[in-house]
């Protein structure tokens, strides 16, 4: 039976609980909101877009990434509705003509090269493998960054998928494709 | 409620206790050795739009094909090129981090250029009848040396020197069934990565080496000899000498010698390499066409060596080493030198090689800052032509010697690339490589403007086929018998392979004993010295500070030295060497 003189030890075990689950995991993150209330799901479902139409490849093949206004004023020109968010876009970017600063999850630290053209073009693999359910999400979620080590969350564990984007997750994916590299393939 | 001390404690032992079983302490570690590898100062390649833009590796004359993913003038990533008809897609290590060679913390970054160049002109204008102003070039066969050639040809006594390099003579992998290489290192660093990668298993590899060098570990056959001895046992296969004397002076049995001759005369086509005394079979070397340049260059000075200058003979010695390539001994050059104030003037991207001896040492632009052709390499059967495009600005204060050297000699020079290419053209030769589709086309099909665009975006012109020749290949090896003095107890084997002094790849030599570093002797354990420590290093030439590495593939008796200009100016051909604790 426990003793009246184990309660500080329990106590500072459960506060060390607590704090290590519950506290720690808020307070290593910064956030930081993306620009625009982006709906991935609307733009898929009314306007009928898919991923490649704005996250493009270039003639070379290499991947141009987030996409810059000229793709949204393809269509977004003038307002497409009547939302806050369609208000805000227009007025704070199409008009004055101000690139929107997206933040990339997935964005990986400075020694690693990532061949999306790889990985689309050539092992035929979709978004969602990688990037979860982001490309069927209704709002951005905020960007999490770790404040000590610079990298993203969703290195650790992208929402929607059972992994992260860690180098470890790399290797195993490759490993249960047959597929061994060197170094040299994705490290600068 | 007062908290006594011990429950205090108890509260801080269960936190810590608890707090194992949370994610935080584990993260931390985590996040702080990522954290550790980000640290101001670390260079971080700009963030931004890749795009990819091709040229050539200058940093040897394997002129590898590179492609090099750019954030916007930024290289940040550099690989080879696939379906190149040279390279093969192929880039050695060095090639691979070559971006970050400009970066070099012990970079020549200035050089008083206008004291050179008065010092040059009062020189000039003090050559007697009987002295002569020098050009060496160390890397001969770029367009660059044909100015220098021009440059010297304009003055009066005007000399161009090239270590002895027949530019016109190239080997064919791809017909020898046998390789038999005395201490040239094949497969680490001595020829095209790609084409010795693609022949190598259709010949077998025999290396006659005094220690297990990376190419004689990787080789079918390695006959380890006694330093300094490999000529003898190429002339006991010759049949200049009877394979029982060869057999004393190398060290192996007589059955082996035997064996060995026998296996080269069943092991034909045999390609040599490395040795003055046997000749390659008929076909396994190549007489390459000249890569043409314009009529009037021809009205230049000849290609000499250092040899067939008088001793004291040279007012003015101006050194090109701002491409890697052959060394000669500075004891050998000083030699040449007239006695009262010669004129001595590097243009190098290092202090360490002559600039240490130099009056005027100029700092030069640095693969990928330079722009300049690549001569042909040793196992290209074909001419070549191609261009190292600039990925990067060179910094401010960066000297051409092309030009600087020719406005010296008074010669006028336009753009000599274009010049060449242009003359290229002409000649109707050959096809070009372009990287926009992949392809090789017929030049005679392409307009000359299209061509020198190709030209700078990295393509290649490869001329036809040269004819097949019984031309001997001499690699210098050792042409004098080892010294015998009893207090230099180490016979020295100079650890050969290309680039060996090039300052990259530094963590490598630091962590791993997968390269000899430069300034480095490696020596067999058993010689009383600490892994990593530092020695002298001495020979009759004198002496240096050197660092020590222990390798068990270096027999007792042998130093192994770095191919480093301060070690090499120490050690002649057949020298011995003594290594003391420092």
């Amino acid at each position: 039976m426990m003793s009246g003189r184990s309660i500080p030890f329990l106590a500072g075990v459960t506060a060390a609980l607590a704090a290590g689950w519950l506290a720690f995991p808020r307070a290593i993150y910064r956030s930081q909101p993306e620009p625009v209330n982006f709906s991935h799901k609307i733009h898929a479902d009314k306007a009928g877009a898919k991923c490649e139409d704005c996250h493009t490849f270039r003639d070379d093949g290499s991947f141009a990434g987030l996409p810059a206004l000229d793709k949204c004023t393809g269509c977004h020109s003038a307002p497409m509705g009547t939302t806050s968010a369609e208000k805000s876009f227009i007025d704070n970017y199409v008009t004055p003509n101000r690139q929107p600063q997206w933040v990339s999850y997935a964005r990986q630290p400075e020694n690693v090269s990532f061949s999306h053209a790889a990985h689309v073009k050539r092992a035929k693999m979709a978004c969602e493998t990688c990037h979860g359910n982001t490309g069927s999400s209704d709002t951005l979620r905020p960007f999490q960054i770790d404040r000590i080590s610079g990298y993203s969350r969703d290195i650790w564990k992208t929402p929607g998928t059972s992994h992260g984007m860690k180098m470890a997750d790399c290797v195993e994916c490759h490993r249960r494709q047959g597929l061994e590299h060197s170094c040299l393939d994705c490290h600068k | 409620m007062n908290a006594t001390r011990r429950q205090v404690l108890m509260f801080a032992g269960g936190s810590a206790v608890g707090v194992m079983f949370t994610p935080a302490p584990w993260r931390l570690i985590t996040d702080t050795a990522l954290w550790s590898e980000n640290w101001p100062g670390i260079p971080a390649p700009p963030r931004g739009e890749i795009h990819t833009r091709f040229t050539n590796c200058s940093i040897c004359t394997a002129g590898c094909a590179v492609r090099a993913r750019c954030v916007g003038d930024q290289p940040v990533e550099l690989a080879g090129v696939a379906g190149h008809p040279i390279s093969r897609g192929a880039l050695c290590p060095f090639g691979i981090v070559g971006h970050h060679l400009p970066y070099i913390p012990a970079r020549l970054k200035e050089g008083p250029v206008g004291q050179a160049a008065a010092a040059i002109a009062g020189g000039l204008a003090k050559c007697g009848p009987a002295e002569f102003v020098v050009t060496l070039d160390l890397q001969p066969g770029r367009t660059a040396s044909w100015t220098y050639r021009r440059a010297m040809g304009a003055l009066k006594n005007g000399r161009y020197i090239a270590p002895s390099v027949d530019a016109q003579v190239a080997v064919d992998l791809s017909k020898a069934r046998t390789v038999l290489s005395f201490g040239v290192p094949v497969l680490d660093g001595w020829g095209t990565p790609g084409i010795v990668n693609a022949a190598r298993a259709g010949f077998r590899l025999i290396q006659i080496d005094a220690v297990e060098s990376r190419t004689a570990s990787m080789a079918d056959r390695w006959f380890r000899v006694r330093p300094n001895s490999e000529e003898v046992l190429a002339a006991a296969l010759a049949g200049r000498i009877s394979p029982a004397q060869a057999a004393d002076a190398t060290g192996l049995a007589v059955a082996e010698i035997a064996a060995l001759a026998q296996e080269l005369e069943q092991g034909g086509p045999v390609l040599v390499l490395g040795s003055s005394q046997l000749e390659s079979t008929v076909g396994t070397v190549v007489a390459r066409h000249e890569t043409p340049v314009p009529g009037e260059w021809k009205k230049s000075a000849p290609v000499t060596d250092l040899a067939s200058l008088p001793d004291r003979s040279v007012r003015v010695l101006l050194i090109d080493e701002s491409m890697p390539g052959g060394y000669l001994q500075w004891s050998a050059i000083a030699r040449k030198l007239v006695a009262d104030n010669p004129v001595v003037v590097t243009f190098a991207a290092s202090p360490e090689g002559y600039a240490r001896h130099a009056n005027y040492a100029l700092p030069v632009a640095v693969y990928p800052e330079v722009s300049g052709d690549v001569p042909p390499a040793i196992d290209s059967v074909a001419s070549t032509f191609r261009i190292a495009s600039p990925l990067v600005s060179p910094p401010s204060g960066m000297v051409n010697p092309e030009s600087f050297i020719a406005t010296a000699a008074g010669l006028s020079t336009g753009d000599t690339l274009r010049e060449r290419a242009d003359a290229i053209h002409k000649s109707a030769r050959g096809a070009v490589f372009t990287y926009a589709d992949g392809q090789s086309q017929p030049l005679k099909d392409m307009k000359p403007d299209d061509f020198w665009k190709v030209l700078n975006a990295g393509g290649c012109w490869i001329d036809e086929p040269g004819a097949q020749t019984a031309a001997k290949l001499t690699f210098g090896t050792a042409a004098r018998p080892p010294e015998e003095e009893s207090d230099l107890p180490l016979a020295i084997v100079v650890a050969r392979e290309t680039a060996s002094g090039i300052p990259l790849l530094s963590k490598v030599y630091r962590e791993s004993n997968l390269r000899l570093a430069p300034g480095y002797v490696a020596l067999n354990p058993a010689c009383g010295l600490e892994d990593g420590s530092q020695a002298i290093f001495e020979t009759l030439l004198g002496k240096a500070t050197v660092g020590v590495t222990l390798d068990s593939g270096i027999p007792p008796g042998v130093a192994q030295v770095s191919a480093t200009p301060a070690l090499l100016d120490l050690c002649a051909a057949g020298a011995r060497a003594k290594v003391v604790r420092s």
